[in-house]
């Protein structure tokens, strides 16, 4: 038998993806990993954003402004990676590492 | 002229700031940082001449509020807090260059120091946009250019460990803030159907409002906004990177973007509290932020050694007493003298001033003392009054004695609670007010009262004309205000 999508499954699916993504940030230790990691969350936002316009239907047509938020959010996001990895490889170049923990050297 | 030629303005003043560093043979690149004060300036008296439009018909005014006294307010904070920082970086300069030094040979002496004046008037055309975003898609990405111009200012010591760590540190959490905050913009749009402020508002207040999911989205809103404003839980990476960060980007943090998560905040929280569903869970959840916020900034404040830190941890503080005003909604037909909105307005532009002060003066002697440990402060009076005595003031106010501007932030967020019937939070922000007095006096009676440090440079210190100009204005505003608040809730109506 054949079922439907319906808009709960794209929920779903989009929230396993945000706390998939925020266990990433959250338990990782290589700095490169945690970035993907948050571009993890940043898609499942994104998800989020098709499956209600998908679903909000006014006048038969979907509700177009939640896919025009996610271009923006693909564009900042781009923006974000560009100078998060140059700041990760700066980083890299004076400790010669990407681990989180070995970032520490303020204290009290 | 129409308001939002002023963004358009800031952004081309950068540009034409990265232009003239690219492009034109200068012996001293520190006058592409005379470009963007001339420009700021101009932006900010015209701020005064602004004409609204007479119909806000067409695509452009759903992404851009009209006739908003208080967004103009706001820009004009933006534009004072450029200018500031970038007097302060004006000042900072051999530091930075040392910190970035250029191995190529044929390199310009100063190669790499334009960016650094260009790269704020870029967050502050972001500020100044989101004074009057009004819709989510605008909130978002005027947020966005803020925190990655912020991102790349925080780290750009590239030489030094302090800063890079700072940078890593604040890159991850901001990013993870956006992550929070896009999916809370997510479920907004899917509760609500709209991306405008005004139709989400309406959706909200609607008695059928799935009350769960909205519960879920404000989760969503709040964490993001928290780490944004440094309110606790979310504070971690406030003294850390406020440490790390060039004193300049530590002052252009600590108030540009504190009162950029504010202006987000009332935007996004405003039409949560005005749902008569929500209101009640909403003020709770604000309630214990806000207790915790306190107690954090100022207990963790008082041990503190080096005065960045200090500062950082006040502005985690000053960040709870916002949150104390925002908490404090009036009871549904209850007369109230004030709304949060004007009270977090005021606060936010005290706020601005004396923390302005604090890291001026705080930069003029960065070159001259060794460290930035409170120790440093020993005896100040002896070798320059003007700056103790500006210091003083500064730590006066934003420990809120009477007759400064701070005195009054405090004084109308108390009132406030007082009104809401807040008991709770007025009890912790009177401790949190105590401690305050506490910290911020320890480093004017060290200044005035303790003889300067053995070994230490005991020779006189001189301080730059802009930077002299800016403290002395700043300190007389910061004392008109005390003698009369209306000076500054003048500005926004």
């Amino acid at each position: 038998m054949e079922t439907a999508l319906t808009l709960n499954h794209f929920l779903f699916v989009s929230g396993v993806l945000f706390a998939i993504g925020l266990a990433g940030v959250l338990v990782r230790r290589n700095l490169i990993i945690i970035f993907m990691c948050l571009e993890l969350m940043l898609a499942a936002a994104n998800l989020t954003l098709v499956a209600f316009s998908r679903f909000n239907v006014q006048d038969g047509q979907p509700n177009y402004d939640g896919q025009v938020l996610l271009f923006f959010i693909i564009t900042v996001a781009a923006a974000e990676v560009a100078v998060g990895l140059a700041i990760i490889v700066a980083l890299f170049r004076t400790k010669e590492t990407t681990d989180v923990t070995k970032v520490n050297s303020m204290k009290y | 002229m129409p308001v939002y030629y002023l963004e358009i303005i800031v952004v081309a003043l950068g540009l034409v700031m990265l232009m003239v560093d690219a492009f034109v043979k200068l012996e001293d690149k520190r006058s592409i940082a005379w470009i963007g004060m001339l420009g700021l300036v101009v932006v900010f008296a015209l701020l005064f001449k602004v004409k609204w439009p007479e119909s806000t018909e067409g695509a452009f005014w759903q992404f851009y509020s009209s006739g908003d006294k208080l967004a103009l307010y706001f820009k004009g904070i933006a534009v004072l807090t450029t200018l500031v920082v970038l007097i302060m970086a004006v000042d900072y300069t051999p530091t930075i260059l040392s910190q970035i030094a250029n191995p190529e040979p044929g390199a310009h002496r100063q190669a790499g120091l334009g960016e650094f004046f260009a790269l704020p008037m870029f967050a502050c055309a972001g500020l100044m946009w989101m004074a009057s975003a009004n819709n989510l898609v605008s909130i978002f990405v005027s947020l966005e250019t803020v925190t990655i111009a912020f991102y790349i200012m925080v780290a750009y010591l590239r030489r030094n460990v302090g800063s890079l760590e700072a940078g890593v540190k604040y890159l991850i959490l901001g990013a993870l803030s956006t992550g929070f905050l896009v999916y809370g913009f997510a479920w907004l749009f899917g509760i609500t159907g709209s991306m405008q402020l005004s139709e989400i508002a309406t959706a909200l207040a609607k008695p059928g409002v799935n009350t769960t999911m909205a519960l879920f989205t404000f989760a969503l809103i709040l964490v993001a906004l928290a780490f944004k404003i440094g309110a606790a839980p979310f504070h971690l990476w406030i003294p850390d990177v406020y440490q790390g960060a060039p004193t300049p980007i530590t002052a252009f943090l600590s108030v540009g973007s504190k009162a950029a998560g504010f202006i987000v905040m009332l935007r996004l929280v405003t039409p949560f509290l005005a749902s008569p569903a929500l209101v009640g869970k909403v003020t709770l959840v604000l309630t214990v932020v806000a207790i915790l916020t306190l107690l954090v900034g100022n207990l963790a404040a008082l041990p503190q050694k080096n005065f960045k830190r200090l500062l950082a941890y006040s502005s985690i503080a000053h960040a709870g007493f916002l949150v104390m005003a925002l908490a404090s909604s009036p009871p549904a037909g209850g007369k109230i003298s004030m709304t949060p909105v004007t009270v977090i307005a005021f606060y936010l532009g005290a706020y601005l001033l004396m923390t302005l002060l604090a890291f001026l003066v705080m930069t003029s002697l960065r070159t001259k003392i060794a460290g930035e440990e409170l120790d440093s402060f020993r005896g100040l009076a002896k070798r320059s009054p003007f700056l103790a005595f500006a210091m003083v003031v500064s730590m006066a106010s934003l420990a809120g004695i009477p007759l400064t501007a701070g005195f009054f932030g405090k004084l109308f967020v108390f009132k406030l609670a007082v009104e809401a019937q807040q008991w709770a939070l007025l009890v912790f922000g009177l401790i949190g007010a105590a401690a305050g007095f506490y910290y911020y006096l320890k480093i004017a009676a060290s200044m005035y009262l303790n003889e300067p440090a053995k070994d230490g440079d005991t020779s006189a210190i001189t301080v730059s004309a802009p930077a002299r100009i800016a403290m002395v204005a700043l300190m007389i505003v910061i004392i008109l205000a005390g003698f009369n608040p209306g000076l500054i809730l003048g500005l926004f109506g």
